[in-house]
Parts: C-alpha cells; structure tokens; sequence
C-alpha cells in the first residue's frame, strides 16, 4: 500500500477508533475481546480500503462504513468462540443477572437507576443493544443505523422501539408505558 | 392506528426521524391522548439516563498504540500480508508504535531536516504521555500553580494559560526532553482528547514563523515561533478544533508580551 494511501485512511478511519470500541465494547460486554475485535476490524478495513468511496464531508460515512465491519468482526468473533463461555453471554436468554452485575459500571456504581440500567441493556440480545448504542451513544440516523447492522429502516425501527420499552420497564418498574 | 404502530412512530418521533407532516398529526394526538404524552415523556426521560447513565467510551491508548502499529505492518507488508494474532500485536504494538514514531518522521511536510527529526521527537514525546503515569508531573488546573511548578526545573518560566472557559481546559503538566534540551510540556483537554503542548525559548535572533502544520499516524502537529518561544502542539484532535487552539495561545501571548514584542522592533 502506498503510504499516502496508509495516511488517508488513517485520517477517515482512525478518528472513528473511540467508537468503534465503544460498539464492540458493549457488544462484547469484554474489554480484552472488544479490543481484539476492534484491531481485526481495523485489519480488515485497511483491506477493503480500496472498495470505500465515501466522502461525506463531516466523516460520517467513514464512521457508519467502519462501525458495520466492526460489527461484522463482532459476530464472527461470537460465532467462531461459540463453544466458549464468553459467546454465551452473548445469548440473552442464558444471560443471568449474576453476569449483569459483574458488570463493572453497575457493580461500581450505587445508584440505583444506573444499575438498573446497565443490567437492563446487557439483557438485552446484541441486535437490540447495538441499535441502542448506534443510536442513543452514536447519534446515527435510521438509514446508518440500517447500514451498519445491514437491516431495513423498519426493522431499526422495531428494534429500537423494543430495546426503549424493556429498558423503560428496567428503569420505571412500577410504571406501566402507557 | 394501533397502539404498537403509535409506539413505533412516537420513537421516530423522538429521535427527529419522522416525515414533517407525521410530526404534526403526533403532535396533535399528543395533545389529546394523555396515555401516548405520558409515554412521550417517558421516552425522553429514558434518552436522557441512557446518555447519561451509559457512556460511550474512549478507547484505551494501549489500543490505539495497537491499531496504529498493526495498520503500519499490514500496510507494509502488503505484499506478503502478515497478520499478527492479538495476542502477539497487544505485546508488539506498543514498541512498533514508537519505532513507527522514530522511524516515520521522513514524510512530515516540514521544510527542513532539523524541523523533521523535532516533529518525531514532539510526536514521541505526546505519544509517550499517553502511556500511563506518564502525562503529567503537575496535576492542575490552575495556571498559578503550574507555572511556578516549573521554577528551578528549567531556564526559563514558561507562560501557562487556562482555557477552560474556551473548553480547553488545562490539565497539568511535565518536564520533558526534546530538540537537546530540557523543555516545557502543558496539557490542555478537549472533550476527550488530549493536547500537548512544548515549548522553549527562541533562538537569539528568532523573529517569530507563522504557523506550520503536519500531520501524522493521526496525530496533527502545530508548529509556530514566537520572539521569545518555539511552540509545538501535538494532538489527535481534529485540526480545526486544534487550529482555535493554537490562536487561543497566540493571542494570549502576544496580549503577555506586548511589551516584549515592542522591543523586538526597531
């Protein structure tokens, strides 16, 4: 690769780093995991470097195009470590309270809504917590929110709308949302 | 419409996602059904604790010392790609990463040679700060107890400035080492990202330069002469963002030294 071409890249893609991990952070719910999933898909974004042809000028599709492989990187990295204890947490209905409050944010933290929270989210199933953080974390639109996860608007909707009402539920218990 | 459909559009509607012409026929139902406002309220007051509550996070610097080292090597080796295993590139990348630092300055668009193994040093020295433990010597956000931190340290007493109110605030800082000579390091914050700034007294003679900029492994760096001080910012921010900071010093100097700059003319 040229090295001007290693430097653009660097200046479209690099930017993005913090919420890449962000992604995979919540993703994985790991931080060592997060952090190799993050390399790889920087590994495999300079490799598809070439096929990109965004040009937004704010960067955005820089962010939307990296978060996408990103997640991509995520769920090969689930699958390949099925067999593993960590791909089970994966699975939201193995995914026990116990694991939710190892959780360091919510194990830390004493405030109750912020447990709740936390617990709530990591219960969640990864196709409905990552259109939490894409969207409530990242700010993305519907349209890249469908891009990176690669479903339609409508389904981003769905999701989206679900995820809110179970953590509306987790953070107001006695309140039934109308 | 059922009640899941106005679910589903109340969401869109929050997150400003709905047509302009839907927007309204909510907004008048809102108006009339106090079960669906009730709802509206509650989505918003959960937006809030999730921004709040859940936060995005920074990336570690190990990581990004990772990336940047890994990227180098899969560019380099693009012929014969190689790809390390995490596990191996965790323990690699950070050495990679300031051999990457010495060894990458040839491509800086600075004029000249001295100019061009300075800028490694300023990029070595920031990356290095990154490192844990390794930011600060002064912890302060306080311009007055920094500056005189720096008393009996160095030959010179560097001016300290606080931005806060501008939002850079100042975070501490460090002596360091670069150009043969013992140097001040400053860090000023951006949200959250970090700003280097070095500094050390002009040469005899030196009539101030106007601003120089280059950019590298990510990293934009600044560069600028004053009568009294040669000034190096290094950051991973963006470079508008660090454009205002570099004016922001300017300013402030040249509002400090009048005086001294008077004199400069003949």
């Amino acid at each position: 690769m040229e090295p001007s071409e290693l430097e653009r890249f660097e200046a479209i893609v690099l930017p993005h780093l913090d919420a890449a991990y962000t992604l995979a952070r919540y993703l994985t719910r790991d931080d060592h995991d997060a952090q190799d999933i993050v390399q790889d898909a920087y590994l495999r974004a300079l490799k598809y470097f070439g096929g990109f042809r965004g040009g937004g000028a704010d960067g955005s599709d820089g962010r939307a195009w990296l978060l996408a492989i990103v997640r991509n990187t995520a769920y090969t990295w689930r699958r390949r470590h099925r067999a593993d204890a960590l791909a089970t947490e994966f699975d939201e209905e193995q995914h026990s309270d116990a694991v939710a409050e190892h959780h360091p944010a919510a194990a830390l933290e004493r405030d109750g809504a912020r447990q709740s929270l936390h617990q709530a989210l990591d219960r969640l199933g990864p196709e409905f917590r990552e259109v939490i953080v894409l969207r409530e974390l990242e700010g993305l639109s519907y349209k890249e929110i469908g891009d990176v996860t690669g479903v339609p608007i409508g389904t981003v909707m769905s999701r989206l709308s679900r995820a809110r009402r179970r953590l509306q539920a987790a953070l107001c218990p006695n309140a039934k949302g109308a | 419409m059922t009640h899941r459909e106005l679910e589903l559009q109340l969401d869109a509607y929050v997150d400003g996602e709905l047509e302009p012409e839907d927007a309204r026929d909510l907004e008048t139902h809102l108006q009339e059904c106090a079960d669906c406002a009730r709802l509206h309220q509650a989505r918003v007051t959960l937006s809030a604790a999730i921004r709040h509550e859940v936060p995005a996070l920074r990336a570690p610097d190990v990581l990004r010392g990772r990336v940047r080292a890994t990227l180098r090597d899969a560019a380099g080796t693009s012929g014969v790609r190689r790809v390390l295993s995490p596990g191996a590139a965790r323990w690699l990348a950070l050495a990679a990463s300031l051999a990457v630092v010495a060894l990458g300055s040839w491509r800086l668009g600075l004029s000249r040679a001295g100019d061009e193994a300075l800028a490694g040093q300023v990029l070595a020295s920031h990356v290095r700060s990154l490192m844990p433990g390794h930011l600060t010597d002064v912890v302060s956000s306080d311009q007055h107890t920094v500056k005189p931190w720096f008393n009996g340290k160095l030959d010179f007493s560097p001016p300290v400035y606080d931005f806060a109110g501008r939002g850079f605030p100042l975070i501490g800082g460090r002596l360091d080492y670069a150009g043969g000579r013992p140097v001040a390091a400053l860090v000023y914050g951006r949200r959250q990202h970090l700003i280097n700034v070095l500094l050390w007294p002009a040469t005899q003679g030196s009539v101030g330069g106007s601003l120089t900029v280059a950019t590298r492994q990510g990293y934009h760096l600044l560069r600028w002469t004053t009568p009294e001080y040669a000034y190096w910012v290094v950051s991973d921010l963006g470079m508008a963002e660090l454009h205002d900071f570099a004016q922001l010093v300017q300013r402030a100097d040249s509002a400090a030294t009048i005086p001294a700059a008077a004199r400069a003319l003949p």
